[in-house]
Formats: C-alpha cells, structure tokens, sequence
C-alpha cells in the first residue's frame, strides 16, 4: 500500500482531468439529498454528505437493466444487450457502500457469472473517501470495518483538512494514479498519523453498536421465537429498507412488450412484497408478512454467511434511517444477540 | 399536552374488555427522534403507552394489515376488536374505510386523542443527524423543548410542525369510544394555501416540476402500504394480468404509477401525510393529493372521512347532476 498526497488546490483540477478520460460518478445534492451522479465538471461535485440516500451499487447493478431488445412474430428476431466497457470511477464512495460490492461479487461473479454486472465491475475504479461524520445510524464499526477503512476499495482518499490523504489499495488504484501522478506527492509520516487521528475520531462519532457474535448460531435455533412476528406486526410491507441496502440484490424478470416490439429486463424486487415469492400456481411459501420479515434478517444474518462467508449488512443505516416505522436493525438483532434460549 | 396517565389508564380498561383483543398505540422509538407503533397484549404492555408531539405515523393503516393466516383444525377465528388510538386524521381514515365497507364500525374500539399537531420527522433529523439517544419533546407555550446532547433546545412550533398539520381542519376526532382530554381548537389557517404557487405556475412548469419529482421515484411502495386508504388486497400495481404499469422503473412507468395513485385517493384522502413521511425520495405526493382534495370538494362539495354513513364519492350518484354527460 502506498500513501500520498494531494492538495484541495489541485483537486479541481484533477476531478476535471478524470473527467476526460473517465465517466465519472461522484455525490451531488439534488432536491435536498445526495445521490451519485456523473458529473461534467468539479463544481457539480458536493461533498458535504453523510452518504448518498440510494446506495451506489445502482451504479453497477441498475435498478431496470434491459438484457436484451426482441422483435415478436414469425419473423422475431432477439437482440443481445450490448456491453459496454465504459471506463468509470465512482468517487467518494463511502467504505460500507463499497463493501457492499464485496457481498455483491460472490452473487453475481459466482458460480453464475452475470455478465453486466461483471462489466461494470471491471470498468470500474472505487475511489472511496473516508467518512469523518458519521451519523446516528451509522454502525459499521460493528462488523470490525471502519468509517476510514480502504479495505474494499481500489483508493482512499481521506480529508486531512489542508489536504487529502490518498491511499492506494489495489494494483487497479496504483495503475489509475499512475495516470494522474502529477498531481499526487508522498506522504509524510505526519500525514498518515492525521489521517489515523481522523479515523479514530470518526469511529468515536460511531455510538451505536450490533452485536455479531455468535448470532448465526443464534439464529439457527430462533426460526420459530415469536420476535418475528412481533417485528411483522409493525412492518408495513414496503420496499425501502430493500431498495436503500448496499447488499440486498434481488431480482425480477419480465418481458415487457409493444405489438411490435419488446425487452426483457431485469428490474430490483424486494422480499417484503408478497408478490416476490408468489408461485404461478397461486402458492405462496411465504404467505405472511411475518415469513418475509424473518426472510430478510435471516437472509443477511444467517444464510448470507453460511453460503457466503460474510454477513451481507455493512452498518450503512439506511434502512434504519428510512424505515417509515422504526424497525431498527439494531435494536432487533442485539435482542436476538442477548435472547437466552 | 396529552395527559399520558390517562391515555395509559383508558387503554388498559380497553383492553380490559371481554371484546377488545389488543390495542395498538405509540411507544418510544428506539433512537433519536422516532417512534414507533406499539401493539398491546397486556396491561404492562399498555403502560409503554405515550402520546407526544413525535407521533406522526398514522395507525389506522394497522387494523386493515392484520393478516389472517388458515385456521389449524378445531381452531376458532378471533373476532374481537382491535383497540386503537387516534389523532384527527387517524379517526378519519377509519371513518373512510368504514364508510367504503372496508372495515365495520363494530371491528375497532378507538381511543381518540385531540392532537395538536406532529412534528416533521425529516425536518428535525435533518436539523439533528447525530441524535441517537431516545429524546422526549414536550410542546410547551407553542414551542418544542427538548435536550440535545445537554443542550436545551426550543424551537417555534411552526418550524417543525408537518406541513399537513398546519392546515389541519379536523385536528380533533371525528369518530372515536373514549377522548382523552379536552378538544383542541381549530386551526383557521386555508386549507389549500400550500400548493397555491404550484397552481399558479403555467402547465408546462408543473409538468417539468412533476416529471423531476417522479424521476426519482424508486418504486418501493412506501407511499402505499403507509397509507391507511391504500387497503386494495391486490393493488393495480401488482398485478400481472393485465400489466398496467410495467416493472421497469423510468418516468414513464413511476409517472403512471403516481398519478394512478393520486385519482385512487381523489375524494378518499384524509390528509395526514403518511405516504409523503414514507416516501424515502422525498416526493412533495401531498401536494398532488391536496390538489385533487381541493377539485373534489370544490367540485362536489365532498370532504373524505367525516360521516360513516355518507356515501363515499366515488360510489354516489345524484340524479340532478348538472353535467350534460352523465344523463
């Protein structure tokens, strides 16, 4: 790993030559909130955010994403979405949404290599900024990650006030600033010790904590404790805390068509709408909201880890944050944590 | 304010009744600013029981959520109420259902509350995001005072009072089987002053205005299933056969889902402002319904949630009607 510099007078100029050669998606405030965009020019960029409201895996697994265009009839033809290889960094991505990547690869670069997914993720440089504000919700700490932590991102930068603190993680982040190596100088001891006295005082804004261990095991003999149930009650069968996760990726497929023409395309769904597990015969395996409820805990907290060796929940809080209802991962999980059974 | 021990004690001797069988109301959240729907299955569970200026979310969408799974062989159908606390715009969602036969008179007890108005969730976590310890607000002179990390704060109650509250003409409930306290006066502010710029505004305005509100829709149904007047068992949006809007999220398709949405509610909301609260994209969907709100009753002289034996609007028909078309 390598530490450099680059001062916030040059970092105009170096958003804007990125620009040239890069699509490059970076925090901007639309509408009161912050959302990732790509941007033309530096001045666009906001980086007075918490985090974005949508996570940015919408970047690389898009909410709608046409697979492939198809004329119907006798003389139907189907044409393949074209993938393209766009060269695209993602700036200032926050260390829990790009973990989210982490828990999205073994899903989609799997056993099944989805091939727009891989795309995207090959086109892509993660170029993260390390969260000096964390806020209420925030819990990342919990999964022994850190608001500055450039463990799953190809560069870090981190605001050392006069300067940001790059560092470069990955062969990917060291080939993209070797593009842009006038811009950056080594960093000093001094600097690297600023940027650790930033983390810990971010980790310290963290006050809020979730109990992971031991919880899968936990879980394993909670299947039928009526805690879900009780949680159901109060859920109203929305799709945020799904939409708004950095980790929840399922999908749905449809054909949608025109008499003359059509697309299949593959649209986000959400475990809490009862439609999402609805069979064609009419049968529903998980007819209650208490079953679709229990579903998303366990899918995040239990079977995610058994299939794929890491709790697919990164402490980001959306869902916590916009729960139009209080339901508060936390809060539930540390009573699972704490339940004696 | 409301008096909480006498919330807590009306609820424990409704719940107390042979035929109530639990009773939902508000209890703490568990961080910050919220709270949270609190379902009581026992006295002890009552006593977690409060009413303060931060119990925004509507529970009338609850009873019609009950979900009735197959009865087991021998088991028998619990048919007793369901106790409910209720604001103004809590007891006239129910008084709507009910007149659209969704639910019966019969099914709910109510425990009504004169409410003096909600705060703004977004507006006072925006103003507050590191709040994580549970906070207390009291309203106190037509301020909200509470302590933020050892700081007292007061605020005016108009800058985090919701918007729907603000011109809320039914702040007190129109149906209820207890009241706690006394009736709360009237707001006398204009009930449709909050969209008169967006009316003034030339069409093309409004459609630009309203194609970026859509833009952003992500199609999560917040609005929806927070809605005490969304009940449909199947919503149009669900269905399959015949797709009306597709699963595709563009402007297109969240465009037809809005304005769907908003001529569903014409004549049938009542205002609270749960789905624009829900709404995690921040869509102004209140200003959409206030402005068929205001059609209606400007039209036929119609305001939802009132009269459990009225006719609902849209189910009315008056043979003197002076439109040309209908005869």
């Amino acid at each position: 790993m390598e530490s450099l510099v680059i001062s916030k007078e040059n970092f105009p100029e170096i958003i804007n030559t990125i620009i040239k050669s890069y699509r490059l998606f970076a925090p901007t405030e639309e509408n009161g909130f912050s959302g990732f965009n790509i941007i033309k020019d530096y001045s666009e960029m906001d980086l007075s955010y918490l985090n974005s409201r949508m996570p940015p895996k919408a970047i690389l697994f898009n909410q709608t994403e046409t697979l492939f265009l198809m004329k119907p009839g006798a003389k139907g033809s189907i044409k393949p979405k074209e993938i393209r290889n766009e060269k695209t960094a993602i700036f200032a991505i926050r260390p829990c949404d790009a973990k989210g990547f982490r828990i999205l690869d073994p899903v989609f670069l799997g056993n099944y290599v989805d091939p727009l997914y891989k795309a995207n993720r090959d086109n892509s440089v993660l170029i993260g900024l390390s969260c000096n504000q964390p806020d209420s919700s925030c819990f990342c700490t919990s999964f022994g990650d850190s608001p500055a932590s450039g463990k799953y991102v190809d560069i870090l930068f981190t605001d050392i006030e006069e300067k940001y603190l790059v560092e470069v993680m990955t062969e990917k982040g060291k080939g993209f600033v070797n593009d842009f190596s006038r811009f950056f100088s080594p960093a000093s001891p001094n600097q690297i010790e600023a940027k650790n006295a930033k983390e810990e005082e971010a980790i310290k804004l963290i006050k809020r904590n979730l109990k992971v261990e031991g919880i899968e095991e936990k879980m394993d003999k909670m299947f039928d404790h009526p805690i879900w149930e009780e949680y159901a009650k109060k859920c109203i069968g929305c799709g945020t805390c799904t939409y708004l996760c950095p980790t929840c990726h399922c999908f749905d497929m449809q054909d949608e068509s025109t008499l003359d023409k059509g697309a299949r395309v593959r649209t986000w769904d959400a475990c809490m709408f009862p439609e999402y597990t609805m069979h064609a015969s009419g049968h529903n395996p998980r007819p209650a909201r208490m079953h679709r409820v229990r579903n998303r805990f366990y899918h995040k907290y239990s079977y995610y880890p058994k299939n794929s060796g890491v709790i697919a929940c990164t402490g980001c809080g959306r869902c916590i944050r916009y729960c139009p209802v209080n339901i508060d991962i936390i809060e539930l999980m540390n009573r699972v944590s704490e339940m004696e059974l | 304010m409301v008096d909480q021990k006498m919330l807590v004690e009306v609820a424990k001797e409704t719940l107390a009744r042979e035929d109530v069988k639990y009773i939902i109301g508000y209890k703490k959240g568990s961080y910050g600013f919220q709270t949270s729907a609190a379902f009581a299955y026992t006295p002890k569970d009552v006593e977690e029981f409060i009413f303060t200026p931060l119990c925004n979310k509507n529970l009338a969408k609850y009873p019609l959520k009950e979900e009735k799974l197959p009865l087991k062989r021998g088991e028998e159908e619990d048919k007793r109420k369901i106790g409910l606390v209720v604001k103004g715009c809590d007891s006239r969602a129910i008084v709507q259902i009910i007149q659209e036969n969704g639910m019966k008179r019969e099914d709910v007890v109510l425990i009504g509350i004169p409410c003096p108005g909600v705060i703004n969730q977004k507006e006072i976590e925006k103003r507050f995001p590191n709040q994580s310890e549970i906070t207390d607000i009291n309203e106190i002179n037509d301020e909200y005072v509470f302590t933020v990390e050892g700081k007292e704060h007061k605020i005016p109650k108009q800058e985090l009072l919701a918007e729907v509250c603000k011109t809320c003409e039914y702040p007190n409930p129109v149906l209820y089987d207890v009241m706690i306290g006394e009736e709360v006066e009237v707001n006398p502010k204009a009930e449709y002053e909050g969209i008169k710029d967006l009316e003034e505004a030339p069409l093309e305005n409004r459609w630009e205005y309203w194609e970026e509100q859509f833009q952003r829709c992500i199609r999560c149904y917040a609005c929806r299933e927070a809605c005490p007047l969304c009940y449909c068992s199947t919503c149009m949006a669900d269905l399959l056969e015949p797709q009306w809007i597709r699963r595709s999220v563009n402007l297109s398709e969240n465009t037809a889902w809005n304005i769907m949405r908003a001529f569903h509610l014409a004549g049938r909301c009542i205002s609270c402002g749960a789905c624009e609260n829900a709404c995690p994209m921040d869509i102004p969907l209140m200003e959409l319904n206030k402005k068929l709100g205001k059609e209606v009753k400007e039209m036929f002289e119609y305001t939802p949630g009132l009269d459990i034996d009225a006719k609902p609007l849209l189910g009315s028909f008056n043979p003197d009607d002076p439109e040309e078309f209908i005869k």
